[in-house]
């Protein structure tokens, strides 16, 4: 419980913080203060108990499915990570209270370095991985706010960002890797993973949960070739690089691959890529640390080359590696902290942090420039100071290295040459600022900061000096525990000694001492160099840069080119992606089998003949498709030929409806017509044709296999029952109609209902509409009266054509009819007057209102449903009984018959329904244009 | 026939169905007799249907699982939970609209009887247990959708969207009836019991594999994949916000409840044909959705290709085809629609008449304007880009787990590298709030109710990141 408050206190003090602000400026940094303190000292009472080799682990179940288990621990390593980051964390918030000045906010500063505290606590004291994965993120969240700080300086917002890009890109790739080294483990619990390295070594999936979780660490510690955003997080306030940027986030990488220790390291991977990434981030950084001319930015290079020195540690898998790396980590967070502490001071007293005007600070500020100097030559590796035991340390395991073979000297030399890099870089931060003549044009006379502004360094500085003299007494038992916790095994032999004895690793030391030495004098000509051999810096920045407008501008060509906004594009993509889908399949399944046998394919003239004039005419349909009447008459051609493959195939009453509903439709397509040009412009290039040709011809295809495979396959069908059951249960010999009025008698009445709601739909889009009378010119229509001839012929045929509907109609049960293709005979005949003799002539004649015909006719259907409920059946019953009628004969009166009648009436009435409304539009643009 | 007899079907289970369906056509009916001055009526009617409907949707829940109307139709625990998301989620819906659609002059009867319509789409694509009853209830909420793109009719981008929308999803639907009408050919059923016991025994027919083929075009048109995913950004873009906001939420919980109801307990025997298509689907779209996000500078576009992403994650859960990967697809949805809800508000929040607040440029220095919204924007982002603590990175964990437990680990590591790529974008959108001057200081307009509304929204997006839990447990397939 203890446990979790350490981590809820500060995040508590996310809120806390700024409220205290209103007590006052300094009321946010005494809340942070107070409550980092009560932490530490929880921190505290726990100890004991880790230093007697415990393991304190809480857990409490969060999504027990997922394995996700709200779990802490602490071990040495916690210990000693938490430790770092509550007592860093205490100086950084008394230095930073006198940092800001009055013009930044405390609230906000106090609340996200609270955020930020509790969640790196939450990385070090996590026992589950995923817990430890989101404090990770958090991490990265808070040190985006933090860098950020100063919102108005476009290089804070621009380094922010490019930090929270790389880290929490890092985070992901980490997240997966920890979902890799779960399954492979089963579980996502410390104590289990850390004790199952065989087990994880020796799986298939070890490469890549390996590489991933090394992403993770190597973008958060800032590790060759993801450390560009390091320098650019510079742009902090000073407290926030000392805090983050030395002491505590950039350690997580580090902690994770202390953390992981046991379970990943030993193999030759981990070997080849950690102590390769550590070693080309050592000597790489700390060249161009030698560079630098701003304070912060040669110290962010130092930061990342100690920090490459410690994953190379890492990298070399043995417990001593270990133990220097552990110990190498508690001094790195000592000195540097106070070196950014001291820059901070410098910047914020001289108001600039160009070493090239800062010189000779020393007669300003003298007893800063002192600390400062302790803690540069810490960094640097001069003997009694703390820098110089891990460095030593770091040099003998360069040395015992068998793994690299032939080249193993290659690793003991290039450390030394890092070493010299630091003794440089050490030197000039050193000589350059407080030394070296006088400053240029400075801002503002520098003098030494207020008092309390210096004890955070002073502190650091002291603990610098008691551990490089006293290590054993000091650091000792805290390292041991540390260690133990990384290694989770027992601790090899060492020895904190400061002196071994003249041997190697102190020639080494010696040299890098010495060559440092020398470059500071050679400065100014190796700076020459260096600007000739590299004038400009083309940095891992740069490649981020580049790559980021690369994904932009091929996110824009994808958009071009998928996107663009146009229907037929889209409708290509999506046919052609379906034929692809639908070739891969049939592809893949084994070819269709088709029946090529004569029985399933009755092939003779008129069947060829008849395909043949059908293709034709569907080709024209589409070739005309600009012409709009000859287009109209090739449908109609179509509709023709598939009336007659019904009669073909034996299906009369199929046939009929399909030539009733080809009259009317093209009757009704006619009258549209009128209101639109002849002809339409080409709008599509030629390329696009062929694509679209294409694609409907391949998708033309594939369904006419398909439907071939499907017809030609066996199968079972239902028409045997209704053949059956037509007479006994429905009492009419023609089945079609025997389905549709009484089998399927509720469909039909849906359907009948559908196309009364579409009537009336019609009705309210044409009502009242006004469209631009026909367009003149050579696309118009011409004017003509309706033919004489034919209006003569028509009247008389009126009558004939109703009977001939009745008769369809009456006759339907038993032979081709029926209500439907009565109606639409019926319509057509009332069309024909329209035509023939003009709207106005068939209108005064014609005074009957549709609206009640169609309601008629459903009111029929739904009644003749309705009726077999006082019959006590279920709705739409039918019964029947047989009429002897003296000149008809035999006949069968069935209660279907009624229901055809309302079919019958509704289909009339919506015919002439539509006509009306499309004549009487026709009407008022003729009166429009008249005028 | 006199002789069949006759069954009363059990209506218990539908009780819901009926409800909102009586309710939608009184309130089309009542509407015609409001003024403009009483049309807030119908706008509150149409919430307490909503209301009513999760009330007899708990009311009538149960463990077991119920088939009514001759086994095509089922009322299961996970049908009543995404049914309660979906009511929850339009509920919402509307009230983010009110003020929006009253300032364009479109606070009209036909939005909400629309939106009530395609509610009860949903909640028959959620129940449907035939294909037949499958395909009605995606028609229905089909055909509200298209109406409501072109609802704001003096729009030549809405009337444009619409009409695209229409076209390619009335092709779209066709594929999908055709693959039905070949799995129906195949298996001579179109109950969805009927056709897992068929397909239990044959399994590698070609007709059978060609019908699941075009039904899975139909299912990926619907969902918005890649590469049946471009209606997705026009149609985004072209409708009103407020449309936006009804077509990018509640219809995808829907969608999913299809893919379900049909790969799953239809075609489930068919695990091995359609994982492999639906591993192409899903990679596509984390691909190409993160990447064309990138550039765009319309948030509403922007958030559109992000739903096609999120799309991809969504078919990572499901094609893994276990347990666990199927409820946890489900956690991705619920937790998406929650995530898309709130981002599309607030571009709603942000709009006034004559302003659509839908340019990224928009949202410059909103936190100076109103630091709240601008947080509460930051935790929808962030959730949306699966940042831990907040539930879009549960999401984004639970499905990725699902893929690594079927070994397909490239899968997993190839959504976790586009996911990264997917950060950038999100974190644009706060980068201008925070990091940009405002070009535009008008007072923002949004009511209270909408605010509170979008706070108790982003909230629970953070609150639901603490305690996972309490979500997850209700995700149960089966």
């Amino acid at each position: 419980m203890t446990l979790l408050l350490i981590i809820l206190i500060p995040l508590l003090g996310t809120l806390l913080a700024p409220a205290a602000a209103v007590r006052g400026r300094m009321g946010a940094a005494v809340m942070a203060g107070a409550l980092t303190a009560t932490a530490l000292a929880l921190l505290f009472t726990l100890a004991p108990r880790v230093f007697g080799g415990e393991t304190i682990v809480v857990s409490w179940a969060w999504m027990a499915d997922l394995g996700l288990y709200f779990s802490l621990r602490l071990d040495g390593l916690g210990l000693l990570f938490a430790l770092l980051i509550l007592g860093i964390g205490l100086l950084v918030i008394l230095y930073a209270a006198y940092y800001l000045s009055p013009k930044d906010s405390m609230p906000k500063f106090f609340s996200y370095m609270m955020l930020f505290m509790g969640a790196m606590l939450g990385v070090v004291l996590s026992e589950n991985l995923i817990l430890l994965l989101m404090f990770w993120e958090l991490t990265s969240l808070s040190s985006f706010l933090l860098v950020s700080y100063w919102r108005h300086r476009a290089d804070a917002r621009q380094g922010a960002r490019m930090a929270l890009a790389v880290t929490g890109g890092g985070g992901l790739c980490l997240l997966a890797g920890i979902l890799l080294l779960g399954e492979i483990v089963g579980s996502y619990e410390l104590s289990v993973v850390l004790v199952s390295a065989e087990l994880i070594q020796s799986h298939d999936l070890y490469t890549p949960a390996l590489i991933l979780i090394l992403l993770g660490a190597f973008t958060k510690s800032a590790q060759f070739p993801f450390h560009f955003w390091l320098p650019h997080a510079m742009a902090a306030p000073t407290p926030v690089s000392a805090y983050l940027h030395s002491a505590t986030m950039v350690k997580a990488g580090v902690f994770l691959l202390a953390r992981l220790h046991p379970a990943l390291a030993g193999s030759d991977l981990w070997f080849y890529l950690v102590t390769g990434a550590g070693l080309t981030t050592l000597v790489f950084a700390a060249y161009v640390a030698l560079f630098k001319h701003d304070l912060k930015g040669l110290l962010a290079y130092s930061t990342i080359s100690h920090l490459g020195l410690i994953t190379l540690l890492f990298g070399f898998g043995t417990p001593l590696a270990a133990v220097a790396g552990v110990f190498h980590i508690i001094n790195h967070a000592t000195f540097k902290a106070s070196l950014f502490m001291a820059a901070g001071i410098i910047d914020h007293e001289a108001g600039t942090r160009d070493m090239r005007r800062l010189n000779g600070l020393f007669k300003y500020m003298p007893y800063t420039a002192l600390l400062a100097m302790v803690a540069a030559a810490s960094m640097a590796g001069v003997p009694l100071l703390n820098g110089f035991l891990s460095k030593e340390m770091f040099f003998v395991e360069t040395l015992h290295l068998q793994r690299f073979g032939d080249w193993a000297w290659l690793i003991p030399v290039l450390a030394t040459v890092a070493g010299i890099f630091a003794v440089g870089y050490s030197l000039r931060f050193i000589h350059d600022v407080f030394f070296n003549g006088e400053p240029k044009d400075l801002p503002q006379i520098p003098h030494e900061p207020p008092r309390w502004m210096k004890v955070p360094v002073e502190i650091l500085v002291v603990l610098c000096l008691l551990v490089g003299m006293l290590p054993a007494f000091t650091v000792g038992p805290l390292l041991a525990t540390a260690a133990g916790g990384v290694l989770q095994a027992p601790l090899p032999e060492y020895s904190l000694a400061i002196w071994h004895g003249f041997n190697t690793a102190l020639m080494m030391s010696i040299i890098a001492l010495i060559g440092g030495g020398l470059f500071y004098l050679l400065r100014h000509k190796l700076f020459d160099l260096h600007g000739r051999l590299l004038p400009n810096e083309f940095g891992a920045k740069q490649i981020f840069d580049i790559l980021v407008k690369a994904v932009v501008d091929l996110s824009r060509a994808i958009t071009r080119l998928l996107e663009n906004g146009s229907l037929q594009r889209y409708m290509a993509l999506l046919v052609g992606s379906a034929i692809v889908v639908g070739v891969y399949a049939a592809l893949q399944h084994g070819a269709m089998s088709f029946d090529m046998s004569a029985s399933s394919m009755p092939v003779n003239a008129v069947s060829v003949t008849a395909s043949i004039a059908l293709i034709v005419a569907a080709l024209a349909t589409v070739l005309f498709h600009r012409h709009r009447l000859p287009t109209l008459l090739m449908l109609g051609v179509v509709g023709l030929f598939v009336s007659l493959a019904f009669v073909y195939f034996s299906a009369p009453d199929l046939a009929l409806t399909q030539l009733s509903v080809e009259v009317v439709t093209i009757i009704l397509l006619l009258l549209a017509l009128h209101f639109l040009p002849q002809e339409s412009q080409p709008e599509s290039s030629s390329a696009r044709r062929l694509r679209d040709a294409l694609l409907a011809g391949t998708a033309g295809l594939g369904i006419a296999a398909l439907t071939w495979a499907i017809l030609t396959a066996p199968f079972e069908t239902l028409s045997g029952y209704y053949l059956e059951q037509s007479v006994p249960g429905g009492g009419g010999k023609n089945v079609v109609n025997v389905i549709l009025v009484d089998f399927r008698g509720f469909d039909t009445f849906g359907e009948i209902t559908v196309l009364a709601i579409a009537a009336i739909g019609i009705h309210a889009l044409l009502y009242n509409l006004f469209v631009n009378p026909n367009p003149a010119g050579p696309h118009g229509w011409a004017t003509s009266r309706p033919p004489l001839l034919l209006s003569v012929i028509c009247r008389p045929l009126l009558p004939l054509a109703l009977l001939v509907a009745l008769y369809l109609m009456l006759r339907g049960h038993n032979a081709p009819g029926g209500g439907f293709i009565a109606g639409l005979v019926a319509g057509v005949a009332l069309v024909m007057q329209y035509l023939a003799s003009g709207l106005d002539w068939t209108n005064a004649r014609m005074k009957i209102d549709y609206f009640k015909v169609i309601a008629a006719g459903l009111a029929i259907a739904l009644a003749t449903g309705v009726a077999s409920w006082f019959f006590a059946h279920p709705f739409m019953t039918t019964t029947f009984t047989h009429v002897h009628w003296p000149v008809v004969g035999e006949f069968e009166v069935a209660s279907a018959m009624v229901f055809d009648l309302g079919v019958f009436l509704t289909v009339v009435g919506i015919t002439m329904l539509i006509l009306a409304e499309l004549g009487k539009l026709s009407g008022a643009v003729k009166q429009g244009g008249g005028r | 026939m006199a002789n069949v007899s006759f069954v009363m079907p059990n209506f218990v289970p539908a009780i819901p169905e009926m409800f909102v369906l009586g309710m939608a056509c009184a309130i089309l009916i009542l509407d015609l007799f409001f003024s403009d001055k009483d049309r807030v009526v119908t706008y509150l009617l149409s919430v307490a249907t909503l209301v009513g409907a999760a009330i007899l949707t708990i009311a009538l829940s149960t463990d077991t699982r119920e088939l009514t109307f001759n086994g095509s139709f089922v009322r299961d625990p996970m049908g009543d939970v995404l049914k309660v998301f979906i009511y929850v989620v339009t509920a919402f819906t509307f009230i983010y609209s009110r003020r929006y659609l009253e300032a364009r002059g479109l606070f009209k009867g036909e939005y909400f009887v629309l939106g009530l319509f395609g509610v009860l789409g949903m909640m028959v694509m959620v129940s449907a247990h035939n294909m037949l009853t499958l395909y009605m209830g995606l028609e229905l909420l089909s055909l509200s959708m298209y109406a409501m793109v072109a609802f704001q009719r003096d729009s030549l981008k809405a009337t444009e969207a619409a009409m695209k929308y229409f076209i390619l999803g009335a092709l779209a639907s066709g594929m999908l009836l055709y693959g039905m009408s070949l799995i129906y050919g195949m298996s001579g059923s179109l109950d969805l019991a009927e056709i897992a016991a068929y397909v239990a025994l044959n399994n590698t027919n070609v007709v059978l594999m060609l019908g699941l083929v075009f039904a899975i075009v139909g299912l990926a048109f619907k969902l918005g994949a890649v590469p049946f995913h471009m209606w997705v950004p026009d149609v985004y873009h072209g409708a009103p916000t407020s449309v936006t906001l009804y077509i990018g939420t509640a219809p995808k919980i829907a969608a999913f409840a299809m893919v379900m109801r049909l790969l799953v307990e239809g075609l489930g025997d068919l695990h091995h044909q359609w994982q492999d298509m639906l591993i192409v689907l899903a990679v596509l779209s984390i691909a190409l959705g993160n990447v064309i996000a990138i550039a765009q500078t319309n948030i509403k576009r922007m958030l559109a290709y992000s739903t096609i992403s999120h799309v991809g994650f969504i078919l990572l859960g499901i094609l893994a085809g276990t347990e666990n990967g199927y409820s946890s697809a489900m956690f991705y949805v619920v937790v998406y629609t929650l995530m898309s809800l709130g981002g599309f508000a607030m571009i709603i929040m942000l709009s006034r008449a004559g302003f659509e607040a839908d340019k990224l440029d928009d949202f410059k220095g909103l936190n100076d304007r109103s630091p709240w919204l601008a947080l509460m924007m930051l935790v929808l982002m962030f959730s949306m880009a699966g940042v831990p603590p907040t539930v879009g990175f549960y999401a984004k964990l639970s499905v990725l787990q699902a893929v690594v437990q079927v070994e397909l680990v490239w899968l997993a590591v190839y959504a976790v590298v586009f996911s990264v790529i997917g950060a950038f974008y999100y974190l644009r959108v706060v980068k201008v709030m925070y990091f940009d001057k405002p070009d535009d200081t008008t007072p923002l307009e949004a009511s209270m109710a909408e605010r509170i509304v979008i706070s108790a929204n982003s909230l629970a997006m953070l609150a639901l990141g603490i305690f996972p839990a309490v979500l997850m447990q209700l995700m149960v397939i089966r």
